[in-house]
């Protein structure tokens, strides 16, 4: 009896402590920004979160949101799926309201799962792999275009501009390499007198590529297309100009990013990129790049610009919405009607992919990425 | 033609980097049993120990690529040497006559050196000067440089002088003494922990040479980089019979070879299948590896 008693205290006690740390209505609007900060992107990561912070930042500076601070809660999901899963856990868990952010296609995916059944939006600012819209959850949107446009368009660009016929691709055999890599042999399948002559994948993480690269060299190739990550990128394009394969290399849009040309040497000079605009390719993001050189003393990285426009999205909802309400946002996301972002105009379709993506390819330059064509 | 010596001389360039690590592998399971986990991250240790040295040559305005090579490569390994020493002190020497606590300490040791490696120096990849260029010796239409060379005429000469230092040298005499016994070994007036120490040394030493020669040929290292190649360099330790020192640098070529012809002729993805697959029968067939001797003949 008296144990009972006891333990009926400690419940409404229990209960007490948790309710108003469940429902909290005052205090800050907390959004999360799952991003890879150890392994071979965690540079990518920092880039995403400072953008983040930046957004939240000039937000605050105006009074914030609904009269209350914003605040970003990140944690590292090492580009990997189990640690995805864990770090969504957390976000959740930390009470986010919206969750905008992530890298990998290979920890996005499994992660939204997670957003989805605590009823999380999630906007990615970089997952292009098809699946993660495809799964027909309604809480998860992207800024970034989908594989399945980047791998049409590379098609095209290796056939019209290149006038390439006999095709090689490497993929790595993550979900992003290989849905992109498969997006584009799928295009050029569809083209008359173009042959895909290798498709292939190299293991991440290792540093000697010579042999698949030299088999490549035996198909004689007029194009390579590479759409793996760049620390691999850098290396494939080390061995490929070392062991003298014939034809043009190209390479996908993680490949953006001044460690491939830094690791590939000189060498790197005539590879092509796919990617979308990089932010100073692109008008809408000049006042977006001024601030964001002040305020982190670099420049910003490929996707710094994506990150502030979801986290943008995601305050333009909420104030849409009146409300920092988990499903109040999800529905006020699919409103979202022409927001203007630094990557340009932002409107959903139904499946919560980005209408309208521009890609343009760049050829490195000395040490730098030129924009070449559209 | 042209395209099969290519592979060859491919497998054979993975194949040194694998055999200089499995060296180290080898040496210290001949002596004292135990499978140094973080012997893969001693490699990486060594690696970004030459990359500083690198940085810190050029803040002093020495500029002769062999000069700074030669310096880079003595002061790595020297250190990484005595990092190997330490941890020998430190994480398993205490711990020698407990079987199975010694193989979670080197665990332990090894997500420290990992971590540690992450901490002081960075997250994501680092970059090596590009010293050296493509120049090679012309040879059939395959490519090759001399830094290839380098790597694998420095994998034979370190085996070999190795080899003769185990069995023409008194500290050798006292190492193969130590491995068939050590309590044994100790009543002869031995100094057990400082002959284990030196193998420590040796075996680090050698792995730091082909973390800088990394840095140089791949241009490209990371904290993680130990893993899987420690991982590679194991097996290959393995598949030449472990203990044995030409069974290591035997294990790591042939490895190196047959991951270059499945990627080659069959598929890359399947590559380590395929050369594992190899591996598997070959113990199957002779469970000691290849040169693999009974236990009172290692080393």
């Amino acid at each position: 009896m008296r144990n009972r008693f006891v333990i009926g205290l400690l419940l409404v006690f229990l209960v007490s402590v948790m309710v108003p740390g469940a429902g909290a209505q005052t205090g800050t609007i907390k959004i999360g920004v799952p991003v890879p900060l150890s392994g071979g992107n965690a540079k990518m990561g920092t880039d995403i979160v400072q953008a983040a912070t930046m957004a939240a930042d000039e937000q605050n500076a105006k009074g914030g949101v609904l009269g209350r601070k914003l605040e970003i809660v990140s944690f590292d999901d090492a580009c990997d799926a189990q640690q995805a899963v864990t770090a969504a856990h957390k976000l959740v868990d930390a009470g986010v309201v919206a969750v905008a952010g992530g890298y990998c296609s290979s920890a996005a995916i499994p992660a939204s799962a997670v957003y989805h059944d605590s009823g999380v939006a999630f906007v990615a600012d970089a997952s292009s792999n098809p699946k993660l819209t495809d799964q027909g959850f309604e809480n998860v949107f992207r800024v970034i275009g989908r594989d399945d446009q980047q791998g049409p368009y590379a098609a095209n660009f290796m056939t019209k501009n290149l006038h390439a016929k006999k095709i090689a691709i490497i993929h790595d055999n993550t979900l992003y390499a290989k849905g992109l890599a498969t997006a584009t042999q799928d295009a050029l399948k569809k083209m008359m007198g173009v042959q895909v002559v290798f498709f292939d994948a190299i293991t991440p993480g290792e540093k000697d590529f010579s042999a698949a690269l030299t088999k490549v060299k035996s198909l004689k190739p007029d194009v390579t297309y590479f759409t793996g990550y760049y620390p691999e990128g850098g290396l494939v394009c080390k061995q490929f100009k070392d062991l003298g394969v014939s034809g043009k290399l190209m390479a996908g849009d993680a490949n953006n990013d001044p460690t491939f040309i830094k690791e590939c040497g000189a060498a790197s000079t005539g590879v092509y990129i796919t990617s979308t605009p990089l932010p100073q390719d692109q008008a809408t993001a000049k006042a977006f790049i001024t601030r964001y050189t002040a305020r982190w003393k670099q420049d910003p990285g490929p996707y710094s610009a994506l990150e502030y426009d979801s986290v943008g999205v995601v305050i333009n909802a909420m104030q849409r919405a009146k409300s920092a309400d988990r499903a109040a946002i999800i529905k006020a996301l699919h409103q979202t009607n022409a927001y203007s972002g630094a990557t340009g105009k932002i409107t959903f379709d139904q499946k919560g992919d980005r209408k309208q993506v521009l890609y343009i390819t760049y050829i490195i330059k000395g040490d730098k990425f030129v924009p070449t064509g559209m | 033609m042209e395209i099969a010596l290519q592979q060859l001389v491919n497998g054979l360039t993975v194949g040194a980097f694998y055999a200089l690590i499995a060296l180290g592998y080898t040496m210290v399971y001949g002596i004292i049993r135990l499978i140094n986990f973080a012997h893969g991250d001693i490699y990486a240790v060594g690696a970004f120990l030459g990359l500083s040295m690198y940085g810190l040559l050029a803040l002093l305005h020495v500029q002769n690529a062999i000069l700074t090579t030669l310096l880079a490569l003595i002061v790595s390994m020297g250190c990484t040497g005595l990092l190997g020493m330490l941890l020998f002190r430190v994480a398993y020497r205490p711990l020698l006559h407990a079987r199975l606590s010694i193989l979670i300490s080197a665990i332990g040791a090894s997500l420290t050196l990992e971590y540690g490696l992450l901490l002081i120096y960075s997250p994501s990849f680092l970059v090596y000067p590009h010293l050296f260029g493509r120049d090679g010796p012309a040879f059939a239409g395959v490519s090759i440089s001399w830094l290839q060379v380098l790597i694998f005429v420095s994998s034979i000469v370190l085996m070999a002088a190795l080899y003769t230092m185990v069995h023409r040298t008194k500290t050798g005499m006292a190492m193969r003494a130590l491995a068939i016994n050590q309590d044994a070994a100790r009543l002869m007036g031995i100094n057990v922990n400082r002959v284990i120490g030196l193998t420590f040394f040796m075996g680090s030493a050698l792995a730091s040479f082909a973390g800088v020669l990394t840095g140089l040929y791949y241009s490209q290292i990371s904290f993680l980089m130990g893993f899987l190649i420690g991982l590679k360099a194991f097996t290959a330790a393995v598949l030449g019979g472990i203990g044995n020192i030409p069974g290591a640098v035997l294990g790591g070529f042939l490895l190196g070879i047959m991951e270059s012809l499945a990627a080659g002729y069959y598929s890359s993805r399947w590559k380590d299948v395929v050369a594992f697959g190899i591996l598997i029968v070959i113990l199957v067939v002779r469970p000691r590896g290849l040169l693999g001797e009974r236990v009172v003949e290692r080393m």
